[in-house]
């Protein structure tokens, strides 16, 4: 049929860097998925709308299915996969969205955070209308965005009310 | 989800490209790709091969002429155009736009001229164009042509930009003293697909409009400027009441369709409320 | 009809807003969706779609997929006639002679998207190249798209054996509406009103891994499988294989809300392949491709609807004519024909209820049960129609409410058609839904935006989810099924470790089952929240499932967590009989508490959880014969809700066991000139009865909020006269974002279940309330000259309300 070319690519990921061979159509989020096994990036759409495949490219927030594999040799690249601490601990952000229940099938999640972590590090100011804005790109489908808004406020510092029902619990875990 | 085979190139600067777009058979220009990408996945397009001028420098980059024209690169993006001080001062109607356009992640990827050269009906920027009397630089091989707006947007998708050719430049001449721009659009939700769009420029003077540009986007194929409106804005005093003379759009014989969001008729209609809504935007901002 | 319940002084975990143990890994992108699984040699599967609505399939080339690199074969319509066998269909005749396949079956394809070929290459590119390649030639038949044109006499006929476009038909009749619409002193007629198609959409497209072992003869298959059970039967039965020798697993699901319970039709496909190819097949299912062949919800037409009222404000009753649109194929329909009799009354003390029912084919996507199956278009209907009249006849719209609702000490209350509801307090909803949304100022802001060109109206919904459904209904269906009542188990043991394992037999996908369970079974074990371990996902191959296991029909609180709670009990008394023998007591003088067996009173003799797993799993010898021949230390049971089967003849009895309710109000705007809607004040109460985890409750309210709201304003899987969807992808299926939604005000009202373990109730469908409080909201600020009699309100309907639309389709007969 028509042309496969394929060419070879080097591309730090995640802050590893990993090489390999790509064909010239490949898309970002199929290399990160299909060859690193790299499942932050997710594919909910074909049009670029839900933001599921959200990373950053050289520190600059894109969807990654908007972005051929080719496009970033020689870049770097993060992916939700990155967020957390070295040793596991989950990163403030990520407390938040866990302890305000930002998060039910997970689909749309690691995209979310992604957004999240860059408007907070913007420097933009965190309001409940900022933060809905800023989530324009992304769709979730599970949350009705409510708990997401509150967990980016709350990684913001901003007082927002707890989840129902959560009276004082850490003490009862163990 | 999978793009169709095809070759990806990436030429170093401008007249590489051309020699590219010229040379190989199918190809076309990739800037962001926050349209193109999309149209590959849902076999809207099929081009043979892309170049990708997104790293060009030369394509890229926000400056003044010397007597306060803005000279934006075509490959400069929303985000860029959003965050740059010296726009949104010289030209804040350009950097509101991109401010607002689609989402975050699209606004640092996608290109202001990507969006003039897609000239889908929905597109933000071809009218605002034709409002602010861009002019658009072309390169081939045979050199650069230098188009006005109302000769570059040649219909749904289609522009001035030939094959073998490369938009490099968008320059937007400085605005009048006392000039007034205003964007309004009906979209689908809060912030989504225009239904329909209207940008009115009124330059005053003296609490009087010297000149106007009335444009239409969304009910079109391209940009509709409407010589009429603009004619029973000129002269006038710049209040509110100037809204009126979008009663002139309802002799304008209005070429659109029925699409999945509404009719025909309706697109026709909210045509003339975002113009209303825009002439009195416009009023407004001037006055300030 | 009461049951043992938990008691609430026993309950350290159980009612709180627990943190979900699913977390961790999804927060750290370490989930395993259905495209996640590595798979060595794996290939991939893509289908070659219909363009046409309707089709006759006149030839077939793939000699250019053949030519494509990486090609490695393909499955066609003749091949799949020959080597399955028709999926069994619920109907009786003459839908039953409708023939459904993974492939487009017959020699046509009766909608657009339809699969007609799949093909399978070593890489999604190649599979892609490889579907692009295949020519089908196709004769375009006419089709048929509009419900109400399909039962028209010269329609054309989806399925030609078939004889007609009603895959069923019933009519439902209790009381006597005759008698009320002759006798009421008011009735309120409408000619039409229509509830829209549209799709929870999950965000998750449908993945599946189909694997065959020659070795053993077995189909394995991965992926979103919300009913395991079922589509291992439907699988066996299509693929003529033994169900035992067929798996059916899934790991983390990105949502389904009943849209993935079909997915055992495009994995019929992938496994043929698998097993030809001597290969895995994966096959990813696009968001355009699950737009088009993925499922939608119910499509409505309600006709010569009729309701009586007395002048006083009671409402008597109501008669309709339904016409369903069920697309090309009965998949999980015609169900939705008796399903929605779960919620006959609405919330309404209605005493006449008269339904003619039917199931029409159409040209379009096959209907799946969506978020609020079935239920959510008739409880629109009456709300609307209560709506309607309370406008109509000016009855304040709270009051009139209040007054025929269901109230509290009529509990339990048993509906026109002999359904139980269980509990509630609908009244106490309503003023809490009505406070949140600060409702007189609310009336004031209304008033004063006469002349701004902005409109203010006020909308209330009211709604039931009802959960744990007897499958006894299906009966009603077709006599001959063999369906009734529902179960659900569960296994749970205590490993060599002396923690906890819980396995469910029911599917996750977001509802966070992993730390409800642990909730419970750490409760009924007297160990640590942290102790108790849940598996991820499910899996048909262990003993944990029945054969109506799944997530469905809002039901995980009473069978899923009754199923663990049975096992946990089995498992707590194997622990105390070794403890007793070890600490020589008797098995009920032991106490399970701290993550030990302890002895009542004497908290110093005890026995740590760990000390007996160990004894049990490494040294039974030191325990008397008796003991160590019985303990397994693993505890499996089921929970089987109780239910009769219903009463054929007078489509009569109990067809679920919980009712929750959600009470919902809310303010919109409405621009005069352009008739956009935007949601000023939105507000839920919900009320399904004790919680387990109050924070994972108010997020499932969040979310159908969210789904309901989308619905009413933006989603229309809408077909043109072509039977081209129109919103065939995200660009023109608008999914609201964060940007199109407010924020929350969430509030709850505690009504227990008298019929449940712990006094929860099924809930998470929802039951649509957005989708009538948004349509009051709407009719309430265009006012009386208008009727709002579409689910589905985007701007130009409402401009066209604002200058009067349908006015003349509600008449007021008296």
């Amino acid at each position: 049929m028509t042309t496969n070319d394929t060419r070879e690519i080097t591309v730090t990921v995640d802050g590893r860097r990993e090489t390999g061979v790509v064909s010239d159509r490949t898309l970002l989020v199929h290399w990160l998925r299909d060859a690193l096994d790299k499942r932050g990036p997710k594919i909910g759409c074909d049009t670029g709308n839900c933001g599921a495949c959200t990373v950053r490219w050289n520190g600059t927030l894109v969807k990654s299915c908007m972005v051929l594999a080719v496009q970033v040799d020689g870049d770097e690249i993060e992916t939700a996969a990155s967020l957390a601490e070295e040793d596991g601990t989950l990163s403030r952000l990520q407390q938040c969205f866990a302890d305000h229940h930002a998060l039910q099938c997970g689909y749309c999640t690691s995209g979310m955070l992604m957004t999240a972590a860059d408007l907070l590090a913007s420097g933009e100011e965190i309001t409940e209308h900022s933060v809905r804005r800023a989530l324009k790109g992304h769709v979730c489908r599970c949350t009705g965005y409510h708990n997401i808004v509150k967990a980016i406020r709350a990684a913001a510092g901003q007082e927002v009310p707890p989840p129902h029902g959560s009276e004082p619990r850490e003490a009862e875990v163990r | 989800m999978l793009l169709p085979p095809l070759r990806y190139l990436r030429p170093e600067t401008p007249e590489d490209a051309v020699a590219m777009l010229s040379d190989v058979d199918g190809s076309v220009v990739l800037a962001g790709g926050q349209t193109l990408m999309n149209m590959l996945k849902l076999d809207l397009a099929h081009p043979d091969a892309l170049v990708d001028v997104h790293r060009i420098d030369a394509l890229r980059g926000i400056e003044h002429d010397a007597d306060g024209t803005l000279v934006v690169g075509a490959a400069t993006t929303y985000a860029e155009l959003a965050r740059s001080p010296e726009v949104r001062r010289s030209h804040p109607a350009v950097a509101e736009m991109a401010a607002g356009l689609v989402d975050r992640q699209v606004r640092n990827r996608g290109t202001i001229g990507g969006n003039c050269c897609l000239n889908d009906p929905t597109s933000n920027y071809p009218p605002l164009m034709v409002a602010l009397d861009a002019r658009f630089r072309v390169l081939g091989r045979d050199g650069e042509r230098r188009l006005p707006a109302s000769e570059f947007f040649r219909g749904t998708l289609a522009t001035a930009v030939g094959r073998g050719e490369l938009l490099t430049t968008i320059e937007i001449p400085p605005m009048p003293q006392g000039s007034g721009v205003a964007h309004e659009h009906l979209q689908v939700g809060a912030d989504s697909w225009a239904i329909a769009r209207a940008v009115v420029r009124l330059d005053v003077a003296d609490g009087v409009v010297a000149d106007a540009r009335a444009v239409l986007g969304a009910v079109y194929g391209s940009p509709l400027r409407l010589p009429e409106v603009e004619r029973r804005l000129i002269g006038q005093r710049a209040t509110p009441d100037l809204a009126e003379a979008a009663d002139a759009l309802q002799d304008v014989d209005v070429q659109t369709a029925d699409d999945v969001h509404c009719s025909a008729a309706y697109r026709r209609e909210m045509a003339e409320v975002q113009l209303r809504r825009a002439i009195r935007a416009a009023v407004e901002r001037s006055v300030q | 009809m009461t049951i043992e319940q938990t008691r609430p002084d026993t309950r350290r975990f159980t009612g709180k807003a627990m943190p979900r143990k699913e977390d961790a890994r999804l927060l750290k992108a370490q989930g395993e969706f259905g495209d996640d699984t590595p798979v060595a040699n794996l290939a991939y599967m893509a289908f070659v779609r219909s363009p046409y609505a309707h089709a006759r399939i006149v030839d077939i080339d793939v000699s250019a997929a053949e030519k494509v690199d990486g090609y490695l074969g393909c499955l066609l319509p003749d091949e799949v006639a020959e080597l399955t066998d028709p999926y069994a269909e619920l109907q009786g005749p003459p839908g039953d002679a409708e023939v459904d396949r993974c492939l487009a079956a017959g020699g046509k394809v009766r909608f657009s998207g339809e699969p007609v070929v799949a093909v399978a290459a070593t890489s999604r590119e190649a599979a892609r190249d490889a579907a692009a390649a295949v020519v089908v030639d196709y004769e375009p038949l006419p089709h048929v798209v509009d419900t109400r044109k399909a039962v028209e006499p010269d329609a054309p006929l989806v399925h030609d054996q078939v004889g007609c476009n009603v895959a069923f038909e019933s009519t439902f009749d209790w009381g006597d509406i005759d008698f009320a619409l002759e006798n009421a002193d008011h009735v309120i007629e409408v000619d039409e009103l229509h509830f829209h198609r549209f799709s929870s959409t999950p965000l998750e497209c449908t993945a599946i891994t189909a694997e065959y072992d020659a070795g053993t003869d077995t189909f394995t298959f991965t992926g979103g499988f919300a009913t395991p059970q079922l589509a291992t039967l439907n699988l066996a039965g299509a693929l003529r294989h033994p169900t035992n020798k067929l798996r059916v697993l899934s790991k983390d699901i990105g949502g389904s809300f009943g849209i993935k319970l079909n997915t055992h039709i495009p994995a019929t496909a992938a496994a043929l392949l698998a097993r030809k190819l001597g290969r895995p097949i994966r096959w990813t299912e696009t968001r355009t491709e699950s737009h088009q062949m993925g499922g939608h919800g119910n499509e409505r037409w309600f006709r010569n609807v009729k309701m009586a009222l007395q002048s006083d404000g009671t409402v008597l009753g109501l008669s309709y004519e339904a016409l369903d649109d069920v697309g090309a194929y009965t998949r999980y329909e015609p169900l939705g024909a008796v399903i929605w009799t779960q919620v006959a009354n609405a919330c309404y003390q209605l005493k006449h209820l008269r339904v003619h029912y039917r199931s029409v084919y159409t040209n379009k996507c096959p209907t799946h049960p969506n978020r609020g199956y079935s239920r959510t278009q008739h409880l629109w209907l009456v709300e609307r129609m209560m709506d309607i009249a309370a406008h109509k006849l000016g009855f304040d719209p709270v009051e009139f409410r209040m007054k025929n609702y269901i109230q509290p000490d009529q509990y339990p209350y048993t509906t026109v058609n002999g359904c139980v509801y269980d509990s509630g307090n609908l009244p106490e909803s309503l003023r809490k839904a009505l406070e949140l949304i600060d409702y007189e100022e609310a009336r004031q802001l209304q008033r004063a935006a006469a002349g701004t060109g902005k409109r203010i109206g006020i909308g209330i919904g009211s709604t039931l989810d009802s959960g744990t459904n007897n499958f006894g209904q299906a009966r009603l269906l077709n006599p001959h099924l063999p369906f009734g009542g529902n179960s659900e188990a569960a296994l749970v043991r205590l490993g060599i470790d002396g923690a906890v394992y819980a396995t469910t037999g029911a599917v996750a996908f977001g509802q966070g089952h992993e730390t409800t369970i642990s909730q419970v079974v750490a409760d009924e074990l007297g160990v640590s929240y942290d102790d108790v371990h849940v598996q991820r996902g499910s899996d048909s191959g262990l003993s944990a499932q029945m054969g109506l296991s799944g997530s469905y029909a809002s039901q995980f609180a009473v069978t899923g967590i009754g199923a663990m709670l049975n096992a946990t009990r089995k498992l707590a008394a194997e622990i105390k009989q070794v403890a007793a023998a070890v600490l020589g007591v008797k098995p009920e003088e032991i106490e399970l508490a701290d993550g030990k067996a302890r002895v009542v009173g004497d908290a110093e003799k005890a026995l740590p959880l760990s000390d007996v797993a160990g004894i049990v799993h490494f040294s039974p010898a030191s325990l008397p014969r008796e003991v160590a021949e019985n303990v397994g230390l693993v505890g499996r049971a089921v929970y089987s809700a109780p239910f009769d089967l219903p009463d054929l003849e007078r489509k009569y009895g109990n067809l679920t066991l919980t009712y929750a309710t959600q009470i919902h109000a809310c303010v919109v705007e409405i621009d005069e000139e352009t008739g956009q809607t935007t949601l000023l004040r939105y507000a839920m109460v919900d009320d399904c009865g004790t919680p387990i985890n109050p924070m994972v409750i108010e997020g499932q309210v969040h979310g159908a909020t969210a789904h309901g709201i989308s619905a009413a304003l933006f989603e229309d899987m809408a077909y043109d006269e072509n039977g081209q969807l129109r919103a065939g992808n995200f660009y023109d299926y608008h999914a609201a974002t964060a940007f199109d939604l407010p924020s929350f005000r969430y509030a709850n009202v505690v009504s227990p279940s008298p019929f449940t373990p712990i006094g929860a109730k099924g809930m998470g469908e929802g039951g649509g309330a957005p989708l009538q409080a948004i349509s009051a909201a709407i009719q309430d600020a265009v006012g009386d000259s208008a009727a709002v009699l579409d689910s589905f309100n985007p701007p130009e309907r409402v401009l066209r309300l604002l200058r009067g639309l349908n006015a003349e389709k509600v008449k007021v007969i008296r």
